[in-house]
């Protein structure tokens, strides 16, 4: 790709775009044209000092070269290059070292270990949390490609239960999942060949099956996404991913790549992409546990309604001072988020950019100041995005139109921690990720008394009510009425909250198992042609599912397949009720800009 | 002259049948194709079409070596795949128009290749056993040819073929329709079967008999039952030879080659793919290269004034004094069968000879009809008198409140509310139980794959944004859909509908709670 973009930008750009992969030559030019840069006197906090991430103590965990990448990140001088040139760019935000990461990590094993069932639910997690899924975001996962010595030719490769394929539409292969994309160039062709052989017929391919394998087709102008599955997905859920697969694509590049395209047909992309992998994989991976993936909301994390209210009034005061969008996470769930006036943020990209910050180390290692683009907000121009990890799971995220707002955003940040930390929001933080999220075996039997908001999402009612809740009973059975798990989605907020996977879901493949028949009964409520159903019960040998689609909300709920229909029912409303008795706790009210 | 239904009219839909074992070389690709439909397509049209398809089949043995492509599904097509026998494909190609009702399951449509390929295979015997004897091909296309073109011509209306959409959710398919009997009724019946067996002498003979469109007995397997019932059902009860009779508008007796390119839904199709289907030997008139039968050629039964049907379905004329009787392979037995039919009144019975049993075929099948005529007709007389007694009409399946379609998978057995109530449902009813249905298939077929031998036990209950509960329930093989328009909301109301329905009409089979 250099040779393409280095003729359309400015000279001293150049060294921005040239493949990361090319080893010192571009480095050393990357470091010259840094010197425009303004980050680049940041203090040592920034490990962008010319491969002084030492100062940094660690520059990255996993000890590579990470001083060119972050330096891309911070790389921000050529706004305008975006605007005209936009595929250009973001070669600066390439992330050469993670290429080298990635394949560091892959060679050690683990992820061997962790492929065996395509991709496990990790569990693990330091917290001492058990509740697996829902607080196993992919950063605990090992992180980057994997079986790159993999190709078509190898049975393994053939064997995997879920292939992901990014290519261009003149069958260069731009990322794959499995197996190193050079040597899959031949079935790169394959792929494309399929699509343009459809295409010629004056119709487009969406899918094929054959047997329990489906291959689906996503055509976004020159650039051609294929997944090939046999995991009991539905179509639309697999579409969903690819269309997934591509906001994270376009979030790294803008949707400005298809100029190079327009220029080069046979342009090759892979490096622009380059040291990403890891992002992928852990986007493709968070399809397994992550909810937000098919349901297009997000989740918040347990708080009380005055710690959150706290959080947002600073994060409403920074973003009253020229940011666009200012959120505070935590994993993949969010702490408050304001943004400024008009400006609404779609929970597709929220994921998208999450995602993003969790599966690149660097950003752990230091504040970050990186180009970014929100494919649902304008897929055609980059933001910037200042991140900072306050600890170990807390992040804030303050984005921005401006490349020059470097100094005002951790200036912004400074003001943000320490009114966080004086009001304790972050130590609230903490005990809510030990105290996990909603559990079935909490439910109350009868609604909980509206006055008194109990502590922790009404799980420590009045002492002699929970002496007589039959709590025992369900230890290893769920909840009442066998209930096994439920998921609430609030339609007007955008938000979704998630019970916490409790005995007898206790190993990742069940886990795992429920959210895809999770998946097939979201799809199977909501056909095109007929719109959505309003209720549904499936019974098959492994639960009974219950959804229910009002105009408020829609609720999943899993029971025990033996479970009485009638129970179940009751059950439900019972669920509703808990989750409106405590709806200040688990959702974020009252977030003004979400005006979708 | 030819076959090829009105381009314009048909556009909508492609069928093709292709050999993956022929045409390797370059340049002889032409070869692969055994039928395609509409004929008069450009051979480079029809290439493309089976390079897609067999490129699909080989691309997805990549990661599916158990089962290759089944459906294509792209924006403006549905290809579905049905490989008919080992490396012979039939693909079905139909087109999503813009409107609604162009909506269907793909597994109604592949229970359709199915049946044209059971047909076929029952009167012409296998694809390949044909294509061995004559390696050129053009036997099988010559046989192949007509059958379906045959076939098809019951889906025109109009000018246009239609296809079973989801207008048709609650009909089985590749199924066999049974008459619910009486005790008394199913003893004489039984007497009846018995005489039946003894009309061929030594060599007992298989029989069917339906009354009406229903079937009633059976000595046959169920997978021959089930072919033999379709085209009973098609060509020979008394509906189908009256229904028969009025859509042939334009009937040429006397020269059976001509009639059929002046049939007004016919067109004639391009020349050189006349050639290479040998079209121009479709009749079995004497100085043709292949003899051809075509046994779903319409109105080619009457009922002889002895009560016989009889066909000149071989080409010979009716009047003829020589009338031969059309053969058929079983399935289970690979045995060769005489097929000889009798009709009194709504009942019809269908007799199979072995063809091995009888030396000569003019006398020895008519010794065989002698016999059952002198044997059987007063216990003929008897059965359809109780079986007309009994017989509660179109709607005697009719269950007031309930649109449902009931299978027996293990038996081929299906039973469905009558058309004409089917009609009253609204269109998104309809369409959420095909959805419904749709995402049956696939459980049954994942299940298949999972747990070979294992059956799959599901309940399904949708509430419909219409209101209409669509259920489904699978239990042991067998399977129960229905629709509930105008019902109560709550899910009680539609499990205690199901509840019900199944304790008086499926002996409990789905009652579960």
């Amino acid at each position: 790709m250099s040779s393409d973009s280095s003729s359309s930008s400015s000279s001293g750009d150049d060294s921005a775009e040239i493949n990361p992969n090319s080893d010192s030559k571009p480095v050393d030019e990357r470091l010259d044209s840094s010197t425009l840069v303004e980050p680049v006197e940041l203090e040592p906090s920034n490990h962008r000092g010319n491969g002084d991430g030492v100062a940094n103590g660690s520059v990255n965990r996993e000890g590579l070269n990470s001083g060119d990448e972050d330096g891309d990140r911070i790389l921000v001088e050529n706004q305008e290059v975006f605007g005209e040139e936009g595929p250009s760019s973001p070669g600066s935000s390439g992330y050469a070292g993670e290429r080298g990461s990635s394949s560091a990590t892959s060679g050690s094993g683990i992820d061997d270990a962790s492929e065996i069932d395509d991709s496990e639910i990790q569990v693990v997690r330091n917290e001492g949390s058990l509740e697996g899924i829902s607080d196993s975001p992919a950063s605990t996962r090992v992180p980057g490609k994997r079986h790159v010595d993999e190709d078509d030719a190898s049975m393994s490769w053939r064997k995997r239960k879920k292939h992901f394929f990014i290519l261009s539409h003149s069958g260069k292969p731009i990322y794959s999942r499995y197996g190193d994309e050079h040597k899959l160039a031949g079935f790169s062709a394959t792929l494309q060949a399929i699509i343009s052989v459809v295409e010629n017929g004056g119709d487009r391919v969406k899918f094929v099956k054959a047997g329990k394998h489906q291959v689906v087709f996503l055509v976004k102008g020159p650039i051609y996404l294929v997944c090939i599955s046999c995991t009991e997905e539905p179509f639309e859920s697999l579409k969903g991913q690819l269309e997934l697969i591509y906001g994270q694509m376009i979030l790294i590049l803008t949707k400005s790549i298809n100029r190079c395209f327009e220029k080069n047909p046979k342009f090759d992309m892979t490096p622009l992409l380059g040291g990403t992998d890891v992002v992928f994989s852990s986007l493709i991976h968070s399809f397994n546990w992550n909810p937000a993936t098919f349901l297009h909301a997000y989740t918040c994390l347990p708080l009380a309604y005055a710690t959150r209210q706290a959080a947002g009034a600073i994060l409403q005061d920074v973003a009253d001072s020229g940011v666009l969008f200012a959120i505070l996470m935590c994993e993949h769930k969010v702490i408050s988020l304001v943004g400024a006036q008009k400006a609404s943020l779609h929970p597709d990209d929220m994921l998208l950019l999450s995602n993003f910050v969790m599966s690149t180390e660097s950003f752990r290692t230091s504040e970050s100041f990186s180009p970014i683009c929100l494919p649902r907000y304008n897929p055609m121009a980059f933001l910037y995005a200042y991140v900072h990890f306050l600890d170990v799971d807390t992040y804030l995220m303050l984005l921005t139109t401006s490349s020059d707002a470097f100094y005002h955003l951790k200036d912004c940040r400074i003001r943000i921690e320490t009114v966080l930390l004086k009001s304790s929001v972050l130590s609230e933080v903490q005990r809510s990720m030990i105290d996990g999220g909603m559990r079935v075996e909490d439910l109350p039997l009868d609604p909980l008394p509206r006055a008194g908001s109990s502590p922790h999402l009404g799980q420590q009612i009045l002492p002699t009510d929970s002496l007589e809740r039959p709590r025992e009973p369900f230890i290893g059975i769920g909840g009442p009425a066998g209930l096994w798990h439920f998921i609430y989605r609030s339609i007007y907020l955008d938000q979704y909250v998630s019970s916490e996977f409790s005995p007898p879901l206790n190993n990742p493949k069940q886990q795992k198992g429920l959210y895809r028949a999770y998946q097939r009964l979201y799809a199977s409520m909501r056909d095109k042609g007929i719109g959505p159903h309003k209720t549904q019960f499936r019974r098959d040998e492994n639960y009974v599912l219950l959804c229910w689609v009002t105009p408020d909300f829609e609720l999943y709920a899993a029971f025990d397949p033996l479970a009485d229909k009638a129970l179940a029912i009751k059950t439900c409303n019972r669920v509703c009720q808990w989750v409106k008795d405590v709806e200040n706790e688990i959702f974020l009210q009252g977030a003004s800009p979400f005006s979708w | 002259m030819g076959l090829a239904f009105n381009g314009t009219g048909s556009e909508g839909m492609r069928l093709c049948i292709f050999d993956l074992r022929r045409g390797q070389n370059e340049g002889h690709e032409i070869d692969k194709i055994l039928f395609f439909f509409p004929a008069d397509l450009p051979f480079t049209t029809q290439l493309s079409v089976i390079g897609l398809s067999e490129g699909l089949i080989t691309f997805t043995r990549i990661f599916s070596p158990e089962a290759a492509c089944e459906v294509i599904e792209a924006e403006r097509h549905s290809h579905v795949f049905y490989e008919a026998e080992p490396d012979i494909w039939m693909i079905m190609i139909v087109e999503k128009s813009k409107e609604l009702e162009a909506v269907w399951r793909i597994d109604a449509l592949r229970e359709l290749l199915k049946e044209i390929h059971s047909l076929f295979m029952m009167f012409h015997g296998s694809i390949r056993v044909l294509l061995d004897k004559e390696p050129s091909g053009g036997l099988t296309r010559a046989h192949l040819y007509p059958f379906i073109m045959d076939y098809l011509r019951d889906f025109l209306v109009g000018k246009k073929l239609q296809l079973p959409s989801f207008r048709d959710c609650l009909k089985g398919r590749r199924t066999v329709q049974m008459l619910t009997v009486g005790r008394e009724a199913a003893i004489e019946v039984q007497t009846l079967v018995k005489i039946l067996e003894s009309c061929g002498g030594s060599t007992p003979c298989s029989s069917l008999i339906l009354f009406q469109d229903l079937l009633v007995s059976t000595t046959l397997s169920p997978e021959d039952t089930v072919n033999l019932f379709t085209y009973a059902v098609l060509r020979l009860t008394p509906h189908a030879l009256s229904s028969g009779a009025r859509s042939w508008t334009y009937l040429h007796k006397g020269n059976s080659s001509s009639n059929v390119a002046t049939e007004s839904t016919f067109a004639p199709s391009g020349s050189f793919s006349e050639q290479f289907y040998g079209s121009e030997d479709i009749s079995c008139a004497g100085d043709n290269r292949y003899r051809v039968t075509r046994p779903l050629q319409h109105d080619k039964w009457f009922r002889g004034k002895d009560g016989f049907l009889i066909t000149d379905i071989c080409g010979v004329d009716v009047g003829s004094s020589y009338i031969t009787s059309p053969t058929v392979w079983l399935q289970q037995t690979g045995e060769r069968m005489y097929l000889c039919a009798y009709q009194y009144k709504s009942l019809t019975l269908i007799l199979l000879i072995p063809l091995s049993s009888i030396v000569n075929e003019e006398q020895g099948v008519s010794i065989v009809k002698q016999q059952l005529r002198e044997n059987a007709s007063l216990k003929i007389l008897k059965v359809e008198e109780k079986l007309s007694k009994g017989w509660g009409g179109e709607n005697a399946y009719h269950v007031s409140g309930y649109r449902y379609l009931l299978v027996d998978g293990n038996r081929d057995i299906s039973r469905a509310s009558p058309p004409a109530k089917v009609t009253t449902l609204t269109k998104e009813s309809l369409l959420a139980l095909n959805r419904l249905r749709e995402e049956v298939d696939s459980e049954k077929s994942r299940a298949k794959w999972d747990n070979p031998g294992r059956n799959k036990d599901l309940e399904v209950c949708i509430r419909a944004k219409n209101n209409a509960w669509a259920v489904a329930r699978i239990t042991r093989g067998k399977e129960l859909y229905m629709v509930l328009e105008k019902a109560n909301e709550t899910l009680f109301y539609a499990s205690d509908a199901v509840e019900k329905f199944s304790n008086r009409y499926c002996s409990g089979a789905f009652s579960l709670d």
